[in-house]
């Protein structure tokens, strides 16, 4: 008896699943940032999704911590084997130009891009203004007085940045890495400015924040009230790209069976409608086409990092 | 907050969330009634079962083990006389000799609903509070986080039991450990001593789950074959007993089960000082209250109640600093904080208010965890006397095996599996040069913190004096001062009657 | 002589001394006020000066310790460090192990080979114990975290499995 259960025993561990199609065990994807962010947000109602069109759980592991660039090393370090995935936002760019990071875009596959979200200034409630020509006032009156927290380096200081340099403010940069710590100080009113997106607007509309400005081209369906830059005479627009990498090496088929599922999430409707609850909208592009604009998309944070005085490289 | 708190207990009345309460419950118990295993080492083995669980069902199971264990251990207390876990050692002041008097049950039951009750109290402050306590939070800027996180440090150096001046150190080593590895605030390399793994720095959880495993399974492992053979459980005949009588016998001290679960409360909220302080310190409250001094230390219904209210009650005090400040009090809250990062919770000021649902099925769970904890221990004492049998050659291997899991899982890769080893050969010579474990973790858990809010805190205004100036922030540093001038003057105190009465010693 | 706390202080005023050295080549960095040896320097000045005082307490008691002629009474039980030595070695090759062997034959392993230090079985009857304890922790744990909770547990490297 005993020596059937331990016979069993073993053929039950041994039993690797035979070298079947990929995937044939679950697949990691790797989120830089910790839990509860916005990237994690995103990728949290990704996953069932992808999961779905892949044909095995897709398991998300936050690597957090040292403005994102943990994550990107272990994704880079992982077997190229389709079973560990990245995902990534525009960070990647600006951390590397910035000196922060040692990890590029070129460093993986591109597999595909999912969202966009639009970037929106937002002010402590306990600042005296309510608008941007106030902000503007005062921030003339008092150069490099005004705080702004954000994540050293990554999209929430190129996107109060390129405002400074667009209309030649000076604002003073406290580190707060991550959304939800932002949100704390500026809650408290701790800090006066920040970069944040349109999932803060519950706390807008009950008085707790203020939104100035967004960057988008036209003013945002989900709510029209707030002003674009543009239309304030800033030539700004800008927002949070998120997609997915593989480590470089992985090969051809694998490639194009991640790419496949990805496609086919993007247009699951429960996707659709998480991504209209954290006010991104879903962009999906394909290898070929996320290859052509990761490209481009560096270049432009080259130039960026050059023009805000933050290149290193 | 009341139709939230009937929707959290609606929640977790689910099946969904009680069975995970109910396996953390009895998981505490048992953990809690091992000798020689602590909660915070059931919390640790519990941890990587709630990776894969939805944030309140992990947090649901952790809270019934941190109920449960506190109930737990008294009944080894009380049976055996050695304390299960640590906050259990001065339930076994007056619950051993009731039960070799021949009122086992009633010393278990008396201990039991004593801490029901303490629990109940301390529940009613948890929900009470931890909203008020929240909206104070969010007005504190770095300045603040800052000058509490080195109140706390202050206070836990200067509690320990040994030397002041090793517990200082103690945590100062902690808060080297987290300079280690990178910077926070840019993420750049600092200090890696050229060791891969250190890149990333260094996680307070492996470290966490390391020292506390490592230093007490080896040190039951070095004590010679045969030392830690016990005499078998006491020839336990009959434990039913009256309930309501016991229930009365409690109930008819109010003033007692008040004041009790008030000091374990605030010893709660107080950073990592801990149940085993609370329980002892409500004992002693206890005695100078009570008419019958004498009668304590042979069987008084009252030291039972004193140890057993006040160390429940502080579990719902440490929940307010996890929830409220988003600090974890102790070890077991900062392992559950580690498990609600995990899960993409934030915790801090805006806990309550953002996961309104999550923070009130919490408070649920702990309210919850005490009925299911009395229902366990009505069917199952016995067999929990049976439990603290298990050979130890079964049950170390399996922990530590649980621990690998826990401390990979964490990070998904080795290196934190490297951590865990290296501080748990740290944490086993440490215990062995006696410096205290509890500075030393809560210095490895606010490192990051402390030095973020303080360059946060330069970045916002180079003005030094703000520390200072800033009223909360000012007061906060002025009590570290003063908590720790207080347990100088205590240690000299003692130090001077302990040579009265001996003669010249050392520590 | 030095007690445990002397040579405590002294390992750790040493270690702090020795980073706070390596703090010194730290670069500031343009974005950030103060760089990021700052903070460092400060807690490695604190235990370097903790570690100090510690070992020259210990040093002035020892004087005291000699004058008096008094020697601490040994412990009525020897701790049995050999065996801790032992665990600790057989879990650091666990752990060494794991990335090579994968989860599941390093922890077979680990759990037969502790297990039987700590109980050394006697006869055909305490190897069965000790082999069925191995494989059923770690089929156990295998499914639950695995299969059942999607925790992703490691792959050997040499055996892929």
């Amino acid at each position: 008896m005993k020596r059937i259960a331990l016979a069993a025993a073993v053929a039950a561990l041994a039993a690797t699943p035979a070298l079947a199609q990929f995937p044939d065990r679950p697949v990691k994807l790797v989120v830089p940032w910790a839990a509860g962010g916005d990237t994690d947000n995103i990728f949290r109602p990704f996953a069932p999704a992808y999961q779905k069109h892949l044909g095995q759980p897709v398991v998300i592991a936050n690597v957090g911590g040292a403005s994102g660039t943990k994550g990107a090393k272990e994704a880079k370090d992982a077997p190229p084997d389709g079973y560990t995935l990245y995902a990534v936002h525009d960070y990647i760019h600006s951390t590397y130009y910035a000196g922060v990071a040692d990890v590029q875009y070129s460093d993986f596959e591109p597999v595909c891009l999912i969202a966009s979200t639009a970037s929106v200034l937002t002010a402590s409630p306990k600042t005296p203004w309510s608008d941007w020509k106030g902000m503007v006032a005062d921030a003339k009156a008092r150069p490099g007085q005004i705080t702004v927290g954000a994540t050293l380096a990554s999209t929430s200081h190129f996107f109060p940045a390129l405002i400074e340099k667009a209309t030649g403010m000076k604002f003073k940069y406290v580190s707060y890495e991550g959304l939800a710590p932002r949100m704390n100080a500026i809650l408290g009113g701790h800090i006066d400015l920040t970069d944040s997106n349109l999932t803060q607007k519950g706390k807008v509309e009950a008085g707790q924040l203020k939104f100035i400005a967004i960057a988008t081209e036209k003013r945002h369906p989900q709510m029209p009230s707030i002003p674009t830059l543009k239309e304030l005479g800033v030539n700004v627009v800008y927002d949070v790209n998120r997609g997915l990498l593989a480590p470089k090496g992985t090969p051809a088929p694998v490639l194009a069976k991640l790419e496949s599922s990805c496609a086919a999430a993007a247009k699951e409707p429960a996707f659709a409608e998480a991504m209209a609850k954290q006010a991104t909208d879903v962009r999906y592009m394909g290898r070929a086409a996320y290859a052509t604009w990761l490209k481009q998309n560096d270049e432009l944070n080259r130039n960026l990092a050059k023009d805000l005085g933050l290149l290193k490289r | 907050m009341f139709e939230l708190l009937g929707a959290g207990l609606a929640d977790v009345a689910q099946a969904k969330y009680l069975v995970p309460l109910v396996l953390g419950t009895l998981a505490g118990i048992v953990g809690g009634a091992l000798p020689g295993v602590t909660i915070t080492m059931t919390i640790i083995v519990v941890l990587p079962f709630t990776f894969g669980l939805d944030p309140l069902q992990g947090l649901s199971a952790m809270t019934g083990v941190y109920v449960g264990g506190s109930a737990g251990g008294l009944v080894t207390a009380v049976l055996l006389g050695i304390p299960g876990t640590p906050s259990a050692i001065a339930t076994t002041f007056d619950g051993h000799p009731m039960a070799r008097n021949g009122e086992p049950g009633r010393a278990v039951w008396t201990g039991v609903w004593a801490s029901v009750f303490g629990g109940l109290l301390g529940g009613v402050f948890l929900i009470g509070t931890t909203g008020p306590l929240a909206r104070i939070a969010l007005e504190f800027g770095p300045w603040e986080f800052f000058s509490l996180f080195v109140l706390a440090l202050s206070m836990v150096a200067g509690l320990v039991e040994a030397s002041i001046l090793k517990g200082l150190l103690a945590g100062a080593l902690g808060l080297v450990v987290t300079v280690l590895g990178n910077d926070p605030v840019m993420g750049r390399e600092r200090l890696t001593l050229g060791i891969s793994w250190l890149e990333g720095g260094i996680p307070f959880l492996p470290v966490l789950i390391g020292v506390f495993a490592f230093s007490q399974i080896m040190g039951e492992i070095e004590r010679p074959r045969g030392a830690a053979a016990r005499d078998a459980a006491l020839r336990v005949s009959k434990l039913a007993v009256n309930q309501l009588r016991v229930i009365w016998e409690i109930l008819s001290r109010p003033f007692l089960l008040l004041w009790s679960s008030l000091i374990g409360v605030l010893i709660g909220v107080l950073p990592a000082i801990g149940g085993s302080a609370a329980s002892v310190m409500a004992y002693d409250q206890a005695k100078k209250f009570s008419r019958h001094p004498e009668r304590f230390g042979k069987g008084a219904p009252e030291g039972i109640v004193a140890s057993e209210a006040s160390n429940n009650a502080n579990v719902g005090g440490s929940l307010v600093t996890i929830m409220a400040f988003g600090i974890p009090g102790d070890a077991v809250t900062a392992v559950m904080l580690g498990a609600l990062t995990i899960h993409g919770i934030q915790s801090g000021p805006l806990f309550i208010s953002q996961n309104p649902q999550l923070a009130y099925g919490m408070f649920a769970a702990y309210l919850i965890a005490h009925l299911v904890m009395v229902v366990i221990l009505a069917f199952g004492v016995r067999w929990m006397v049976r439990a603290t049998t298990v050979p130890r050659s079964a049950l170390y291997p399996v922990v530590l095996v649980l621990c690998v899991v826990g401390a990979y899982a964490l990070g998904n890769s080795v290196a934190t599996v490297y951590v865990l080893l290296v501080f748990g050969v740290l944490g086993y010579l440490m215990v062995k040069f006696g410096f205290p474990l509890a500075p030393f973790i809560l210095g490895v858990i606010l490192g990051d913190q402390i030095e973020i809010n303080l360059i946060r805190a330069l970045m916002t205004d180079s003005d030094l004096w703000l520390f200072l100036t800033r009223p909360i922030s000012g007061g906060l540093l002025a009590a570290s001062v003063l908590s720790f001038a207080a347990a100088i003057w205590q240690h000299r105190r003692m130090q001077n009657r302990a040579r009265a009465a001996e003669g010249d010693t050392d520590f | 002589m030095l007690s445990r706390d002397g040579w405590g202080g002294l390992a750790v005023a040493a270690a702090s001394l020795l980073l706070f050295g390596l703090t010194l080549g730290l670069k500031d960095n343009p974005m950030v006020p103060i760089g990021p040896g700052f903070y460092p320097r400060i807690v490695l000045g604190l235990t370097a000066a903790l570690g100090i005082t510690l070992l020259v307490l210990d040093l002035l008691r020892s004087r005291r310790r000699r004058l008096s002629g008094d020697a601490k009474s040994s412990a009525s039980v020897q701790p049995d460090h050999l065996a801790v030595a032992i665990h600790f070695g057989v879990f650091g090759l666990y752990v060494v192990a794991l990335p090579y062997l994968g989860f599941r034959i390093a922890t077979v392993l680990y759990v037969a080979a502790a297990n039987a230090l700590l109980e050394p079985p006697r006869g055909l009857k305490g190897w069965a114990r000790v082999a069925a304890l191995a494989l059923l922790t770690t089929i156990a744990a295998y499914v639950v975290f695995e299969r059942y909770l999607l925790v992703l547990l490691p792959r050997g490297r040499w055996t892929g499995f």
